[in-house]
């Protein structure tokens, strides 16, 4: 029971990992942008959240009436910047990485650095959950992975199905043929960072539900949220997801079954194996990017 | 046509940077005084006092707090005459939280800024840095609070917070003693470990001295039910930790562990309808727990000092209006707890050691300071007179320090009884 329990909420806390990953996997492999201001938008999402559920004593969840828009906004003109000044895939990374400090330190200068938490009366949340028989359900958990499974799945239909979704395919395969074809680039690539915006606001949300703020929390996604693009397959977002539950899983077991000390030796030692075994990722389909 | 967005973005890009420059280089030229004292003080060239800060990365949220309490500090000095009637200006850098920073930026103030004196940085990792630093240049060097006692072997470094020689001996003995007064004392604990070098060496001790929360819990006949060791950083999954503690059903969880820990531990518990009868945490962030609101009420933890009342009363009225005027800056510097608690009187007590030396020594000569506090100790506000002697690395005996428990959603001292605010609330039935 105790290594079900384990599993189950590893998996759930993947949904996290899944979500914060989808827009930085999305941006990689269809814009060839490693965008590693993503990880400041999604600090930027769990701030807003904090303050304006702080300020106005409304339910976490409703700010992304307003974090949703903002960021997507953001993310937009984040793309607009990077599409003009033409950064290549590996300049995109040194570029986004000074974008990051500057954003960390904005919210160090707006909000401090000090720990910013939401109170239990704002955020029920916290310390709320759902038992089925022994299992028990983290309330913040559960709502990361129905969020992260509602929205990348909905990504994924997107993807296949609308005619903007097959010009974002063919533009990640072909960005010369694409365009022969007719395909706006920019629109569809503004449109599309603007996405992994508003989900970097849903996923900020969700971190802000779950735990106390500080700025440079941000850099310390880096390492788990990578682990999940690359095992996930780069720019495969339903291989995101069930890459953040793998992870979320075999971290927690590994927390329960030796220690929380070997969580990371596991997650890179299976991003190891997978690279030489499977290099385009565990869930994706060879020859993707 | 690629020029005007160009321009456009590399302007917003620089603007935003200096926006963030610029405020460091305010706290970079540090405190200076609130006004001008008069007579020689204003005169004679002031005194520099150089030192670094964790003011952004991991330990940005404690540095702050260092920062007020110095600028605070200095104020007070500067507004009384200064010392040996001279202003004091304190030259403060941003470490960002890197140890290897702070030995290049401590080189930088003592070669390039030729500081006259030296103050230590916050965090044991960084001052173990500046230590070494301060040593090959003989500067005196009070810290606020490094854990790891028997490493701080430079003779001229001061503590200014002290759980004895052996704080993995003296923290865990302290709690130990505080349940066993409990009418129900715990019989089964569970110890959950960040493997930060000051945490671990608290639960497991260091070099030849092996005793820490483990060994010394099982010394005393208690069953350790759970021993887990977890990794610094934010990415520790809490819910698998939870799980455990909670099938272990302990009496007493120990959490020899920093800052968030306790609060994301606490909230996992919570999450799975599981409330532990008692819970220590050896430096937590006071703010986010309090948040917690009843899921946090009776949570212990270690301290030198919380402003009650009766203690404030014990102390004077200059420790009253010190403790009102922290609360004003904190709240000005939108600290989310803005009670001046063990961080910042640790560093109080850093800055009244330097000051007391100096004038013990008549002069800002380094030598002559760490002759006369080894010779004379120092006069604290908060802690009293302080000795040192180099045998103990300079760590003076434990006598103000404690556990503070969250009562009713503040944190009152509760042990030991003589100074004890409160009597320490017993678990729930």
């Amino acid at each position: 029971m105790k290594f079900l329990q384990a599993a189950l909420t590893g998996m759930l806390l993947g949904g996290l990992h899944a979500l914060m990953a989808a827009g930085l996997s999305l941006s990689w492999g269809v814009l060839r942008i490693i965008n590693l201001t993503h990880f400041g938008l999604i600090l930027l999402g769990a701030y807003l959240t904090f303050q304006i559920a702080s300020s106005w004593h409304i339910d976490p969840i409703l700010t992304l009436v307003v974090t949703v828009p903002v960021l997507f906004a953001a993310g937009a003109l984040l793309q607009w910047g990077f599409d003009r000044l033409a950064v290549t895939e590996l300049n995109s990374l040194l570029l986004s990485f000074g974008l990051l400090i500057i954003m960390v330190q904005a919210v160090s200068n707006l909000w401090t650095a000090d720990f910013r938490q939401m109170a239990i009366d704002v955020n029920p949340y916290a310390t709320g959950s759902l038992s089925v028989g022994r299992l028990v359900f983290p309330s913040t958990t559960l709502i990361a992975f129905a969020l992260s499974v509602l929205l990348i799945g909905a990504g994924h239909q997107a993807l296949q199905r609308t005619f903007i979704g097959r010009a974002l395919r063919a533009f990640a395969m072909d960005r010369t043929v694409a365009a022969a074809f007719g395909i706006d680039h920019r629109r569809i690539s503004i449109l599309l960072a603007g996405i992994a915006g508003g989900s970097a606001a849903v996923a900020g949300m969700l971190f802000a539900l779950s735990t106390a703020l500080t700025p440079f929390t941000a850099f310390e996604w880096f390492g788990i949220v990578f682990a999940v693009v690359i095992l996930g397959g780069i720019g495969n977002v339903v291989g995101t997801l069930l890459a953040g539950l793998l992870v979320g899983a075999l971290s927690s077991l590994a927390s329960v079954i030796h220690s929380p000390a070997t969580e990371p030796f596991v997650v890179f030692s299976l991003i190891v194996v997978a690279l030489l075994v499977r290099p385009q990722g565990l869930f994706a389909r060879a020859g993707g990017h | 046509m690629r020029t005007r967005p160009l321009c456009a973005i590399l302007i917003a890009a620089a603007l935003m940077a200096g926006a963030a420059t610029g405020c460091e280089k305010k706290s970079a030229t540090g405190s200076q005084p609130a006004a001008e004292p008069g007579g020689a003080a204003a005169s004679a060239k002031p005194i520099v006092i150089g030192s670094t800060l964790s003011l952004s990365g991991a330990f940005a949220a404690t540095g702050q707090i260092h920062k007020i309490a110095g600028e605070e500090f200095l104020d007070r000095l500067n507004q009384a005459g200064g010392l040996l009637g001279r202003k004091v200006v304190w030259t403060v850098r941003d470490d960002e939280s890197d140890q290897a920073k702070v030995a290049t930026l401590y080189e930088q103030l003592i070669s390039q800024d030729k500081v006259d004196l030296l103050m230590g940085p916050y965090a044991t990792p960084n001052i173990l840095s500046a230590m070494a630093v301060a040593e090959r240049h003989g500067y005196v060097l009070p810290q606020h609070t490094s854990v790891l006692a028997p490493l701080m072997k430079y003779p001229c470094q001061f503590p200014g917070w002290s759980f004895g020689f052996t704080p993995n001996e003296f923290v865990p003995g302290q709690l130990f003693d505080a349940m066993a007064s409990l009418p129900r004392p715990p019989k089964k604990i569970a110890i959950l470990t960040n493997q930060n070098g000051s945490t671990d060496f608290v639960s497991y001790g260091a070099g030849d001295n092996k005793k820490g929360f483990v060994s010394i819990a099982r010394e005393r006949g208690l069953e350790v039910v759970a021993e887990i060791k977890y990794p610094p950083g934010a990415s520790t999954s809490w819910a698998p930790l939870a799980t455990q503690v909670r099938d272990a059903k302990p009496d007493l969880v120990i959490n020899s562990g920093l800052g968030i820990d306790p609060v994301n531990l606490l909230q996992a518990m919570a999450q799975l309808d599981y409330s532990p009868p008692l819970m220590f945490s050896l430096f937590p962030a006071p703010g986010p727990l309090i948040k917690l609101g009843p899921a946090a009420d009776r949570f212990l933890s270690a301290t030198i000092f919380e402003p009650d009342q009766a203690i404030l009363d014990k102390l004077g009225p200059a420790a009253t209006e010190i403790v009102k005027d922290f609360k004003r800056r904190a709240t000005e510097a939108k600290l989310a707890y803005t009670a001046p608690e063990t961080q910042a009187v640790a560093s109080w007590n850093a800055w009244d050691i330097l000051v007391s030396g100096v004038k013990a020594a008549g002069s800002v000569d380094n030598k002559a300071i760490c002759d006369a506090l080894h010779r004379q100790g120092a006069d604290t506000t908060f802690s009293g007179h302080l000795t040192f002697d180099p045998a103990h690395n300079n760590f003076w005996p434990p006598t103000t320090s404690g556990l503070t428990q969250i009562q009713d959603g503040h944190w009152v001292s509760v042990w030991p009884a003589e100074r004890a605010a409160a009597p320490i609330k017993p678990p729930p039935g």
